[in-house]
């Protein structure tokens, strides 16, 4: 059973989705602190840390980061209620394998946390349309290339989960594999993280992520 | 000793925190006990006696090294207040008794320099603090205040007689400048905090007026909806009033422009809201780009997606409808998808024929197109492609 640790400031949200996945996962803590999570998550070094985005003292940037030097092996799910640009970019460069807002319903959660698990990147359509705008403007020449733009599948792939279907439809409706689409969907994130373009730069600079 | 270092006990440190140059004037009144003004006007004395003041300062901004953390603070004592005075004074005599000096002037400029540093000290203008803004009022007596003044102006009346330029126009000129000057740093400090006050109080004032206009937003918004929430039974409602209020929101705090229903965007967003009004069903928009398409073809557009998302919402027994809006190429397209029942477009009924072809008429009349993609039990995708900037 796959172990999860949730960190967020809002009680009454935690105690909701502790109860919500308690059947299908092994929650091994709750924290509504970062300083006590990142002690928790080392002690207990569970599979999947779901992260809230604005805490007190450093936020999930923080947690993220501190807990990605040590333990590179722990995942990350930002679970937030922002859906604001700068919020999402913070978390991904800072190594979120996937953002999630708080409207997601349960079983759409339990499917973002398993696929996190498993090592792919969760894209809520919210989130690979930003994406998709962020990579959308003109870029100038020098940068480099194979990280500053996306490639027409992965558009084709990410317009498709803006559109509300699942990897596996996607996959269906593209005729590839959804282990195609997996791989399209982590090259994305991937370029996210390392991509120099200057509006996620911009976005991770304001947030002093890098 | 162990360690190859070598440590020597410096008779003072460069002050890190109290620093006009290099810390050295505020190192050494650390140490002794007073402000560094006076040891700055020290400074600038001896630098009249041939230029040791200088000397001795630059050497000790190159040798002595910085401070390595906030010194312990201590004030000195009356009695010593005066040996350091005295000591000072028997210091520019000896530079004056070996010939050290270069005129007449000098000790009334000494004068100045002293009557400047205590009218400036006692105006309670502290340098350390001067970048907060905090300026403190008078924290010593208003006659050692003036009686720096009149040092101040006693030394420069010395220098301009000793000028013997005073019938001249331009020892008058070089009397009202130097008298500006003197009064400038004087009444600046002062001057400066009643600036800074100003400000403060003019963003208090800007950031009470943002707070009130705030709780009117959310008295119209957030608490009206809270409260309808409360009074309603059917949860699907409750979700729906949720949902809207939450999109308001939403909008409001990141994304200002999406309340404006001129835009794609904004219009795309109320029309999702009044469909889940109307339904009870999720709505989801995600639009990408907001090029500016001609009014009656953005109008066109935002009609037939609107009336395709009310019959997704009222025929397919999905559980939410998506819309994606994409207006980053030369077209702007819009697709909105249901999971529901899905429907044959060939063999429809005729009642909802009509709708479909009011969708169709919308766009064709502008120029756009309508592309349906349906199977029974999977859902229904509706495509919709207006051209952009043609019209």
């Amino acid at each position: 059973m796959t172990s999860v640790y949730l960190v967020d400031d809002h009680s009454l949200f935690l105690t909701g989705v502790r109860a919500e996945l308690s059947d299908e996962f092994d929650v091994l803590g709750v924290s509504g602190d970062v300083d006590g999570a990142i002690d928790e998550i080392r002690a207990h070094k569970p599979d999947v840390v779901l992260v809230d985005v604005h805490m007190p003292g450093g936020g999930g940037v923080a947690v993220v980061t501190s807990i990605s030097e040590t333990n590179p092996g722990i995942r990350f799910l930002a679970l937030s209620v922002s859906d604001a640009p700068e919020d999402v970019i913070a978390m991904i460069r800072a190594g979120c394998r996937g953002y999630v807002t708080k409207s997601i319903s349960p079983s759409e959660l339990a499917d973002a946390i398993r696929r996190v698990d498993s090592g792919d990147a969760v894209f809520s359509p919210s989130l690979a349309g930003f994406v998709l705008e962020a990579f959308s403007k003109a870029v100038p020449i020098e940068e480099d290339p194979e990280l500053d733009q996306l490639t027409p599948r992965e558009k084709e792939v990410l317009r498709q989960i803006a559109r509300g279907y699942q990897y596996k439809q996607v996959a269906r409706r593209l005729d590839i594999s959804t282990k195609t689409v997996e791989t399209h969907v982590s090259a994305v994130l991937r370029k996210l993280q390392l991509s120099n373009r200057h509006e996620l730069a911009r976005w991770a600079s304001d947030r002093r992520i890098v | 000793m162990t360690s190859g270092h070598k440590t020597i006990d410096w008779p003072f440190l460069r002050s890190v925190d109290k620093r006009m140059l290099t810390g050295v004037a505020g190192g050494i009144g650390e140490r002794l006990g007073i402000h560094p003004i006076y040891v700055r006007a020290a400074f600038l004395s001896a630098m009249l006696a041939g230029g040791v003041g200088l000397i001795a300062y630059v050497l000790a901004s190159l040798i002595v090294p910085e401070a390595k953390g906030p010194p312990e603070s201590h004030s000195a004592t009356t009695r010593q207040k005066i040996g350091i005075g005295a000591m000072f004074l028997a210091g520019m005599l000896l530079f004056q008794g070996i010939g050290l000096w270069f005129g007449p002037a000098t000790w009334p400029i000494v004068l100045v320099l002293f009557g400047l540093a205590i009218a400036i000290d006692t105006s309670g203008f502290n340098y350390e603090q001067s970048l907060e803004g905090v300026v403190g009022s008078s924290r010593r007596p208003w006659w050692l205040v003036l009686g720096g003044l009149a040092m101040m102006i006693a030394g420069l009346a010395f220098v301009l007689t000793s000028l013997d330029g005073l019938q001249s126009v331009g020892a008058l000129v070089i009397a009202t400048i130097l008298t500006l000057v003197g009064f400038v740093i004087v009444g600046g400090p002062w001057f400066w905090s009643l600036i800074e006050d100003l400000g403060t109080e003019r963003r208090a004032r800007i950031r009470s007026e943002e707070r009130a206009e705030m709780a009117a937003h959310l008295h119209d918004s957030v608490l009206q909806s809270l409260a309808l929430i409360q009074r309603t039974e059917d949860p699907k409602k409750m979700v729906t009033l949720a949902r809207a209020q939450e999109r308001d929101l939403r909008a409001w705090l990141y994304n200002p422009e999406a309340a404006d229903e001129q835009t794609l965007r904004g219009a795309l967003g109320a029309a999702a809201t009044r469909v889940e009004e109307a339904h009870d069903v999720p709505v989801t928009v995600v639009v990408v780009g907001d090029d500016e398409l001609p009014p009656a073809a953005q109008k066109a557009l935002v009609g037939a997606a609107t009336e395709t998302m009310m019959n997704a919402a009222q025929h397919s027994g999905a559980a939410k409808v998506s819309v994606f809006a994409e207006a980053t190429g030369d077209d702007v397209e819009v697709f909105i998808t249901d999971q529901g029942c899905g429907f044959d477009p060939e063999n429809v009924e005729a009642d909802r024929k009509g709708i479909t072809e009011s969708i169709r008429g919308r766009m064709s009349r502008n120029g756009g197109t309508v592309t349906i993609d349906s199977s029974s039990g999977v859902g229904t995708e509706v495509h919709l492609t207006m051209p952009g900037g043609t019209l």
